[in-house]
């Protein structure tokens, strides 16, 4: 049936034209001058799809002893037959069974469930026809700089290399490539791919006017030179490095690790080169006197999910993370899906398991628990102190230690005598301070939240009393518990306990309350932890209603009340707060203890009050005492007792000379001022290995306790050799991160040019930015592909050039409008014979109104910002004591910060983000999806975000708009879309307006709530009605598809 | 959807712009769509329609209602009945038995481990004569018309991986979930409600309750709009589904005609036929907006089938009241709906805190059952309850007479399905004496998903998506297979 005819083969070929442009990326199939097959572009993908995964490099799977992915094997007999026969179809077995319908016999096997089209058929029969030449796959072939083609005859010259490229195939192709967009199009068009914000109108007048033949490319230098441009290009890069605010498993509880956002930001900005870029972030610690900011870098791999799960075992977790962290930089830097090989060898791509776990093994000493303890700042963690904090610290710290020295000194020289217990036993009035700018010393402190307790020190609205004050913060029920340290609490004689509190006024607590020895007084609504919930006892002490937000207000109730026997010890006590947020300070329990169960007056009494709970602490309670006093006095010689007494005198004592006491106050005041210095350096999770490098072995079938061949770190060996640094040892991640950007690494500039062309296009020139290997698409533009990863490699690797070259292009520049013919014959725009029309990302839609509404605050980094969500998103799903269950909404500028600053939760992302395709950030994501539902159309309408943005640009319109209601719609529709509407489009705008502004005025209420939607500051325009029904016209152009689109 | 197919369903939409003039509305643009009174399309013009060669073959089941444990239910308590445990109470384990399975960490360092036999009354049910405890009574009414497995199991023994795994196939985050599988491959009945829905009921037991994450309902590696859609338990039904204060329904529908002529005059600049398919889904919210209230909104139902649920049924967010949802949404043509309900980690006081979780459940469910067969729903719905593993003989912390813990225990548990295509009053599988090895017949959560695939007309091994290099399929890449035995 088939015959050796060459025209045959064309025949079908051309037949199938439509499907060969679009499978293999539009490469040769319409071209019929130039039939040749190359392996590559035709075969490879169809044996990789069909036959590698019995045939291919996975020795395991390997049916019949065929494999098909290299020469060798297919032109080899077995048995006597050739599999495949250079020239000669019908002497290949392979052709043979692709043809046959005989299901033993049939290529793929009927169970496989794959099949071969005809047109594939034939271009197996032409290709072995042809000689079966191979070909190793493209992307593993060095990186040479191609000729620039020379232009095609009758179109203008091509100013850039990039769209020289392009014509040359679209010509072929037979395509005529779009005009240019106007000029409003295009500024908005570059302000959103180079900053993620619309143009201001000043800007769009600017460019509108700017008659000189530059003005474009000044236009995007502008942009390019905003800070602005670092935070869109982060927003794609966090999305490999897979950045989020949670651990992501189980408690999925917070995370400081922002300060990596924020370095990714101003490397951008700083166009950091990529291969410093790439080198800090895998290796930045191992850098000779590295920077802060390089070991910060080193955060993209602490960015994969941890677990705390009770139970979990920490060999198998250990194992995922080296598995994770590996996949990732393989994904980022190669775009090959390595993880793939943690099982077996990799079935389509020359990646065996033993050089995957070779690459692991630079993961696998990971200095970072396996358990991360569910707290903020699992090890290793970097403080990153400023220079004016680091002077700070060492002033502070001089000025601890002295202040200490001159108190043991003066305690030193003072002699101790136990009071007359007989003749001074009688009560006296006297006042323990519970915590007060600080707890009392060596006192533990643990919290709900498993973070430490948080103090702030010199709060705007002032400190009750001295400068710190203790802050709580929750959706739901907090406590910070207190377990008595070097000096107890007894409880006195008609003892109180009195504190203060300032309610938060915009996020005030339900309810707050102490909790002694176990019994709790509360005021406002009781709280309990959900365990708590069965115990919850019938003796609590109701106090009433809580006090008025936003004032200091002193709470106080009588211990009796909580039935606690004058003379006990308090172990622990607890403040407790119900939702919301609330300062404490000055916490005191007074009344007449007497010197008989005193510590502060008895040091025996001290002494014997001593409990087994309380640890040693450098400053607070010196390793040696400690000891002495677990001991107990009868334990204690000479030398001990003396500096037990010294210790208690300089410390303890109520009943010292003033000088002492002065003294002491100078010591503590110190200790606060040290304390507040170092908790005001914010830090950061960052990468590092442990001293010993761990055993490194294959997990066989990628299970953990199943040890295979022992590894070493190295790359796989279908790539450049990797140098190392040093002759002796093991390759180091930093050996490893500069094999990744050598010039002579095939993959690294092909895959980053390729997502930058994705991020500016749309679609990348490889549309499988994520796959690189035989199983991904070829590129539309090979040459184009290899010229810009050529030049971006020989340019120094430098970022902003490459983001100027092709957004400059014309390719870039041309009008996004689509013909019939071309939405059939190039739907996806692969031709680029037209300009790229997007729909914006999740952040830029939410950005967008903010910006054009006026309320976009642009403070950069820092913690996550906490805007509007409606109510539960966190809750249903969060784990009980999980510290990221109960989401509590800030307020003020925090609602309005850009979308890269909002706190990203894994398991439970804001809708905002996860609604229009965000990923959840759980593992590496290098292409979001677009995709089009009534969920986005009811959160563009609905969301308090966006409804508050349109109030916001109603109010606007209103003020700056001009006075008539046409220069009003002008304004707007210049403010958001920067043009002007057209006749038709002004007149549907009028009508609607009217026919708003007429249900309002029946309404009056109605247009009372609009002009009152959500928290930012209504500025007084006009009448209600009038603002709503202008309010529900921005409404609608913020829902405009051209408003939500890049056009 | 398939680009292509997409495309096809907007030409009617297009013809209708471009020759009919304009006039938008609800009713105008239902009307083209070719919808019935009730909202339900014919299936030539579905927003979301199958697959091109989906199904694979006659599906049994229309629609999965999917009753997820979230913590571990104990077999033990429930359905597996191992009435000679008594004998062996507080004698510990024989190490043969334990046979050196992996424990968790909370209870590798016991020095005993002592045999816990269930507190809870056993009797028998139905015409099959199936054994099941108190506790699931009012389920096990219904034995005749379930099809119970015993020896169900999975590889994690964490909550973490386990819920990712029994959900996703995958112990790892990232991949898509069995309700976004099906909504990709079947697309949706419905026009008016999302073709997957997630609900997340309160619950009563009061120790601290496991977390659920998004990822058991996410797309994970298929577009967005495969995602589950929360029903959710207070506040709006829907994310954004209220108009905004002083937003009426006339003043959104002024503007949404507006908004359409305007997306329209745009289309026919820019020809992109993304604008198109923007213009029906602010449509399609626009019905979700009435329609979702109607769906909520219980004041149709007669007292009889509000009784039957349980007097929390009026109670929005209980299990109870997601019950009786289940049964509307299956009702309005939605394809999946899945209830994950919280709190079933017993460690201790097992015996007081199951009894809650189940007196939360168990009546809702039986009649849940009941008010499917009613309403002649039962035949095309299949429903699955289960959890991410089952929990152990011995007991975590001190045994007592009334009182014991149990340790997670993904070796063996029970699951059970009934309703389209399933053989009712089947029992597969049977555990050894002291549930915790199989003793005949495993039956591995991805081949039980694979008989959910299959009992909805999919082929598991043909329903694959590409990613990371790999065809990925929602159970994995060993040969899995269908449980023919439960199957009628």
């Amino acid at each position: 049936m088939f015959t050796q005819s060459k025209t045959r083969v064309f025949h079908v070929l051309a037949a199938f034209g439509f499907s060969l442009l679009s499978n293999s990326a539009l490469g040769a199939g319409a071209d019929q001058t130039q039939t040749l097959l190359t392996f590559n572009r035709h075969v490879r993908p169809i044996l990789s799809e069909n036959c590698f995964s019995c045939h291919g490099l996975d020795a395991k799977k390997r049916k019949a002893d065929l494999r098909l992915d290299t020469p060798e094997g297919a032109y080899t007999a077995l048995e006597g037959a050739f599999p495949i026969r250079p020239g000669n179809p019908a002497q290949s077995s392979v052709w043979k069974r692709i043809q046959s319908v005989d299901p033993d016999e049939q290529m793929p096997p009927p169970d496989s469930h794959k099949k071969l089209t005809l047109a594939q058929k034939e271009i197996i029969r032409g290709w072995i026809e042809q000689g079966a030449p191979y070909e190793k796959h493209w992307a593993f072939e060095p990186i040479a700089l191609p000729r620039v083609p020379v232009q095609p005859t009758g179109e203008k010259k091509q100013d850039s290399a990039i769209d020289a490229f392009i014509a040359h195939q679209r010509v072929k192709a037979g395509f005529v490539k779009a005009p240019e967009a106007d000029r409003a199009t295009l500024i908005r068009r570059v302000a959103f791919t180079l900053t993620g914000l619309p143009p201001t109108p000043s800007a769009l007048e600017a460019f509108l006017t700017d008659k000189s033949t530059e003005a474009y490319e000044s236009m995007v230098d502008g942009y390019l030179g905003t800070l602005q441009f670092g935070e869109e290009m982060a927003r794609h890069w966090l999305d490999v490095a897979r950045y989020a605010d949670t651990h992501g498993l189980h408690l999925d509880n917070e995370r400081e690790t922002w300060a990596y956002r924020d370095w990714v930001v101003n490397a951008f900005n700083q166009n950091l080169s990529f291969d410093q870029f790439t080198i800090e972030q895998i290796a930045g610690d191992l850098l000779p006197n590295a920077t802060l900011g390089q070991i910060t870098a080193t955060g993209f791999s602490r960015c994969n999910v941890t677990t705390g799960e009770g139970g979990a075992i920490s060999e198998e977790y250990r194992h995922l993370y080296a598995v994770d962290r590996t996949a990732t930089v393989m994904q980022a830097w190669t775009g090959l899906t390595a993880g793939c090989a943690q099982c077996h060898d990799h079935k389509y791509d020359p990646l065996s398991t033993k050089e995957f776990y070779s690459l692991y093994a630079f993961f696998f000493s990971a200095a970072d628990p396996p358990m991360d303890g569910n707290i903020s700042a699992t090890e290793p963690y970097l403080k990153r102190p400023s220079q004016t904090q680091s002077e700070a610290l060492t002033k502070a710290k001089t000025a601890e230690i002295e202040a200490l020295r001159q108190l043991a000194e003066a305690a030193g020289k003072l002699d101790y005598k136990e009071p007359d217990l007989e003749t001074g036993g009688v009560p006296l009035p006297g006042t323990q301070v519970v915590f007060d700018d600080n707890v009392p010393l060596a006192c533990e402190i643990r919290n709900t939240t498993r973070n430490p307790s948080v103090w702030i020190t010199d709060p705007p609205f002032g400190a009750h009393s001295g400068r710190r004050v203790l802050r709580q913060l929750s959706g739901q029920f907090t406590e910070d518990i207190l377990q008595a340290g070097a000096v107890p609490l007894t409880v006195p004689e008609n003892g109180e306990c009195s504190f203060w509190v300032r309610l938060d006024p915009q996020s005030p607590p339900r309810g707050l309350s102490v909790q002694i020895q176990g019994r709790k007084a509360y005021w406002g609504e009781r709280a309990y932890t959900d365990g708590a919930k069965a115990q919850a006892g019938d003796k609590d002490l109701g106090l009433g209603q809580l006090p008025p937000p936003g004032v200091w207000t002193q709470l106080s109730f009588k211990l009796e009340q909580l039935e606690l026997k004058p003379g006990s010890r308090i172990e622990t006590f607890a403040v407790q707060q119900n939702g919301g947020i609330v300062f404490w300070d000055k916490c005191t329990i007074t009344g007449r203890l007497s010197p008989k169960t005193d510590p502060l007056v008895s040091m025996q009494q001290w002494w014997g009050a001593f409990t087994k709970k309380a640890k040693a602490d450098e400053t607070d309670l010196p390793a040696n005492i400690l000891k002495s006093l677990l001991a107990g006095p009868d334990k204690a010689d000479s030398t001990a007792k003396k500096e037990v007494q010294d210790y208690y005198l300089g410390r303890i004592s109520a009943t010292v000379p003033v000088e002492i006491l002065k003294l002491r106050a100078a010591w503590l005041a110190a200790k606060v001022e040290r304390a507040s210095v170092s908790e005001s350096v914010q830090g950061t999770l960052v990468f590092r290995d442990l001293s010993t490098p761990m055993d490194t072995f294959v997990a066989m079938r990628g299970q953990y306790d199943k040890h295979g061949d022992s590894v070493e770190p190295g790359v796989p060996r279908v790539f450049p050799v990797l140098k190392k640094e040093r002759h002796e040892g093991r390759a180091t991640r930093l050996d490893f991160a500069r094999w990744l950007v050598a010039p002579e690494n095939p993959l690294t500039a092909r895959v980053a040019v390729n997502r930058f062309w994705q991020q500016i296009f749309g679609v990348g020139l490889v549309k499988t930015s994520h796959d690189f290997g035989s199983q991904g698409d070829p590129p539309s533009h090979p040459e184009l592909l290899d010229w810009l990863a050529a030049t971006f490699r020989d340019s120094g690797w430098n970022v902003k050039a490459l983001i100027r070259v092709m957004v400059t292009s014309e390719a870039f520049r041309q009008s996004s409008a689509l013909s019939p013919e071309m939405r059939e014959r190039d739907p996806e725009n692969r031709m680029l014979a037209r300009g790229p029309r997007l729909r914006l990302d999740a952040e830029q839609i939410r950005d967008n109104v903010l910006f054009v509404s006026g309320l976009l605050d642009k403070e950069m980094g820092g913690r996550g910002s906490m805007p509007y969500q409606p109510p539960n998103i966190w809750e249903p799903v969060g784990y009980a004591n999980s510290n990221t269950r109960y989401y509590l909404q800030e307020h003020g500028a925090s609602l309005h910060r850009r979308s890269l600053y909002c706190f990203l939760k894994r398991t439970a992302p804001p809708p905002f983000m996860s609604t229009f395709d965000a990923p959840s950030r759980e593992q590496s994501c290098v292409r979001r999806e677009r995709t089009n539902t009534p969920m986005q159309a009811l959160q563009l309408l609905n969301d308090v975000q966006h409804f508050e943005a349109a109030r916001a640009l109603a109010e606007r319109v209103q003020q700056e708009g001009g006075s008539s209601e046409n220069a009003r719609i002008q304004w707007l529709f210049q403010v958001v879309l920067a043009r002007t509407p057209d006749e038709r489009e002004t007149v549907l705008l009028r009508q609607a307006l009217q026919k708003q502004r007429e249900l309002y005025r029946n309404s009056p209420q109605d247009a009372a709530l609009v002009v009152n939607a959500g928290e930012a500051q209504p500025k007084k325009s006009a009448p209600s009605p009038e603002s709503a029904a202008w309010t529900l016209l921005a409404n609608l152009v913020l829902n405009l598809d051209e408003t939500v689109n890049r056009n | 959807m398939d680009p292509l197919v997409e495309w096809t369903n907007l030409q009617t939409r297009r013809q209708f712009f471009h020759h009919s003039g304009i006039r938008l509305g609800g009713l105008g643009l239902a009307s083209v769509l070719g919808h019935n009174a009730l909202g339900a399309p014919t299936s030539s013009a579905r927003m979301n329609p199958p697959l091109p060669d989906l199904p694979h073959f006659a599906p049994k089941a229309k629609a999965v209602i999917y009753l997820h444990m979230n913590g571990g239910p104990s077999q033990l308590d429930t359905w597996d009945y191992k009435p000679h445990l008594a004998d062996w109470y507080d004698k510990d384990l024989p190490p043969s038995v334990q046979g050196g399975q992996r424990l968790t960490g909370m209870t590798s360092k016991q020095t005993r481990f002592p045999v816990a036999p269930s507190l809870f009354e056993f009797s028998r049910y139905g015409q099959c004569g199936r054994w099941a405890s108190e506790l699931v009574k009012h389920t096990a009414l219904h034995s005749d018309d379930i099809a119970l497995v015993k020896t169900v199991h999975t590889n994690a023994i964490n909550h973490d991986p386990a819920c990712t795994f029994v959900m996703t196939g995958r112990e790892v985050p990232g991949y898509a979930s069995l309700g976004s599988w099906l909504s990709y491959g079947l697309g949706s009945e419905s026009d008016n409600l999302p073709a997957f829905v997630v609900l997340t009921p309160t619950w009563k037991s009061t120790g601290a309750a496991q977390a659920l994450f998004t990822r058991m309902w996410s797309s994970g590696f298929l577009p967005g709009r495969f995602n589950g859609v929360a029903l959710r338990s207070s506040g709006d039904p829907v994310l954004y589904i209220q108009n905004p204060d002083g937003v009426s329904t006339a003043s959104r529908r002024s503007m949404l005609d507006t908004l359409a002529e305007m997306n329209t005059h745009r289309f026919q600049t820019m020809g992109d036929p993304d604008i198109q398919n923007r213009i029906s889904q602010y449509e399609m919210a626009f019905r979700m907006q009435t329609s979702v209230p109607e769906l909520v909104d219980l004041s149709g139902e007669t007292a009889a089938t509000l009784e039957s649920y349980g007097q929390d049924v009026s109670k929005q967010g209980t299990f109870a009241s997601s019950a009786i949802m289940a049964r509307r949404l299956v009702e309005r043509g939605v394809r999946v709906v899945q209830i994950l309900h919280r709190g079933w980690d017993q460690h201790g006081n097992l015996p007081s805190e199951i009894r809650l979780q189940c007196q939360d459940t168990d009546q809702a469910i039986g009649a849940l059952l009941a008010d499917l067969k009613q309403r002649g729903l039962f035949e095309s719905t299949l429903v699955v309850w289960g959890g991410e593993f089952g929990r152990t003989v011995y007991s975590q912390g001190t045994l007592t007479k009334t009182n014991y813990g149990r340790d997670h225990h993904p070796r063996n548990f029970c699951m059970w399905m009934a309703g389209a295509g399933v053989k009712g009053g089947a029992v597969l599988g049977e555990s050894d004496d002291f549930s915790y090895n199989i003793a005949s017949d495993p039956v591995h959560l991805n081949d039980l998903n694979a008989t959910i695939l299959h009992l909805c007309g999919i082929d598991h091994e043909r329903l694959s998506v590409k990613f990371q290099g790999l065809d990925a399929r929602l159970t994995g890449v060993e040969k899995q297979k269908v449980v023919s035995q439960i199957l009628s």
